[in-house]
């Protein structure tokens, strides 16, 4: 192969690898979305929504749809946690008023705005996240 | 088609037939409600004060028709409120069979998943295969119970009066206690 052939095959790889290659442009993004619902739940313990928010568990179905409208990202959501409601108070009990925290990862295109849906309840509207910050997307549900 | 293979095919497609039938085989469906109350079997009483079970009515997975005072009228009955994806529930579930085996069918069991969850719940009595009922109620009867969030476990005594509720769910040790302390002693 001449040095102008080899030129040009690396010149190919170079733009295929650009064009291709784990979605170029997408970002894994931490999604933390907050079930407010205030269960009495030890802290720590796997949970789901309580009702009325019964429609955010494990296994249930997720969308995010930029803001043109097009699905960005799909897939079901793993189980949550239960995390203090109310950190600063000290219950002095075991089982606590407790939100369902659903944390997930997804790797989200660039857009300004998306919306996160579930199969039930109003969508979740968020903004791109800023390209130096590692904190999450915190969603409140409720 | 010869006679004999006329015949083997039809032997075929007739066995194939009963092995893709038997309804009554549904997991957590009619077959699965408990036999009568041992002879001898009796019960206390319900401590004074106790509230009334709220009634229902619900469908087993294999579509029979269930109420909760026909449940309860002879024997006490735990209802375990519970969830096809919830990995917890189905422990506590395990664990309420657990405990109620123990006394035969002296104590009834009714698994509760919510109406959106009636198909997935068919693979979650398949795989969990309690040999007890589960059913499909309307989401009127979890508020009834307080039943915020699977798992909840609810203690029913003989008659309709609500003993003792568990959200999160019960270990077996504990609610085979409970259990036992409801069966009175045998009359010498």
């Amino acid at each position: 192969m001449t040095a102008a052939a080899r030129c040009v095959v690396v010149a190919v790889l170079l733009v295929a690898g650009g064009c291709g290659g784990g979605g170029g442009d997408t970002r894994e993004t931490h999604i933390r979305l907050v079930v407010a619902d205030k269960n009495i739940r030890r802290e720590g313990v796997e949970c789901a929504g309580a009702r009325p928010f019964q429609h955010v568990h494990a296994d249930a179905r997720y969308r995010i749809v930029a803001g043109d409208g097009g699905i960005v990202a799909e897939g079901t959501l793993p189980a949550g946690h239960a995390e203090n409601a109310e950190p600063e108070i000290d219950w002095g009990v075991e089982r606590i008023p407790t939100f369902c925290v659903v944390d997930f990862e997804v790797d989200l295109p660039q857009h300004p705005r998306y919306r996160l849906r579930l199969d039930r309840g109003r969508p979740l509207e968020f903004s791109a996240p800023p390209r130096a910050s590692d904190e999450p997307i915190v969603l409140v549900v409720g | 088609m010869s006679g004999g293979a006329r015949v083997l095919l039809l032997l075929g497609l007739a066995l194939l037939l009963a092995g893709c039938g038997g309804d009554d085989e549904t997991p957590g469906g009619a077959a699965d409600l408990p036999g009568p109350v041992p002879a001898g079997t009796t019960f206390k009483d319900p401590p004074p004060g106790a509230l009334s079970a709220p009634p229902f009515a619900a469908e087993l997975l294999d579509g029979t028709r269930v109420r909760g005072a026909d449940l309860w009228r002879e024997r006490p009955l735990v209802l375990v409120f519970t969830a096809s994806w919830c990995d917890r529930c189905a422990d506590v579930h395990a664990e309420a069979a657990r405990a109620v085996d123990e006394h035969g069918d002296a104590i009834g069991l009714l698994g509760i998943v919510a109406e959106d969850d009636r198909e997935p719940a068919l693979g979650y009595a398949e795989e969990l295969d309690l040999g007890h009922p589960v059913a499909v109620a309307a989401e009127r009867v979890w508020l009834n119970y307080a039943a915020r969030e699977p798992p909840v476990v609810v203690l029913v005594a003989r008659g309709g009066k609500v003993l003792r509720g568990w959200s999160g769910g019960v270990g077996a040790s504990t609610l085979s206690r409970r259990l036992a302390e409801l069966l009175a002693p045998e009359p010498r």
